[in-house]
């Protein structure tokens, strides 16, 4: 676990409904570079946790505002 | 470059199990927990990926601690007063050591948290008791009774004692101390009533 701590990119979205679940889960299941993902959406701020060892906080956040959500990173 | 920090993960396990005593899995978040243990909502996130996958490790966790605490110095080839004898001290130590965790296992316990705790945490533990009452019986040490019959009347008195002991008090407010002969006079009326 310890090594892949610097991989593991946390964010505060909008993902609130099942419906909103489905529609970012066909893009990021898609998404190679992404290891791993979950969100918890018992969070008031609907944590997006992503696992990448490639891809960079402003890459995740472009591709859910694609999907016109918001996402702002957490630190 | 981030680092795990052993003792800011110990200190959100502590204050996690405090939390979940305090007011239960429905109002327990990982929002809160982020404030009262003094880390940011994302270390928690690094650490645990989301609220159920924290709670099913700290049930998981409290339940290796505790059945590895349960065998120590145990074997099931004891003889059957003294096998009982070493579970009540393991158990009782264990216990009057770790109050939180005993009511925080309690509460998962009750919860849909159960399965996934025991699946991971109870398998070996669980063949070994079974085979310290098989023994117990071939031995004709032990009284034919069912299982939970066995339980209830092996653990029950223990278990009430114990609570006692916690709340500080018995019936009314009389101060009760668990003593080791209040233990001793309990544990011999155990074994008359389970030994032939």
């Amino acid at each position: 676990m310890e090594d892949t701590l610097n991989n593991i990119l946390v964010f505060a979205t909008n993902i609130r409904t099942d419906n909103d679940k489905k529609i970012i889960s066909r893009t990021l299941n898609d998404i190679s570079e992404i290891q791993e993902w979950n969100i918890d959406q018992e969070d008031v701020d609907c944590v997006l946790r992503i696992v990448s060892e490639i891809l960079s906080e402003e890459q995740i956040i472009n591709i859910l505002h694609q999907n016109n959500f918001n996402c702002t990173p957490l630190d | 470059m981030r680092t795990r920090d052993i003792n800011k993960e110990e200190l959100v396990k502590q204050k996690a199990i405090e939390m979940l005593v305090k007011y239960g899995i429905e109002g327990f978040g990982m929002n809160r927990l982020a404030k009262e243990s003094g880390v940011s909502v994302a270390t928690l996130y690094i650490y645990y990926s989301d609220k159920e996958d924290l709670i099913k490790k700290i049930g998981t966790e409290i339940g290796q601690t505790f059945f590895s605490e349960m065998v120590k110095d145990f074997s099931p080839t004891m003889s059957f007063k003294e096998g009982l004898r070493k579970q009540w001290e393991n158990r009782a130590r264990f216990a009057l050591k770790n109050p939180l965790k005993v009511a925080c296992w309690e509460a998962l316990s009750h919860s849909s948290y159960r399965d996934d705790m025991l699946e991971e945490s109870l398998a070996n533990f669980k063949k070994t008791m079974w085979s310290f009452v098989e023994n117990a019986f071939e031995k004709k040490e032990l009284l034919p009774v069912s299982i939970e019959v066995f339980w209830s009347v092996a653990y029950g008195p223990l278990y009430a004692l114990l609570r006692f002991e916690n709340e500080g008090k018995s019936f009314g407010d009389t101060p009760f101390k668990l003593t080791k002969e209040k233990m001793d006079e309990a544990f011999e009326l155990v074994i008359k009533a389970l030994t032939p």
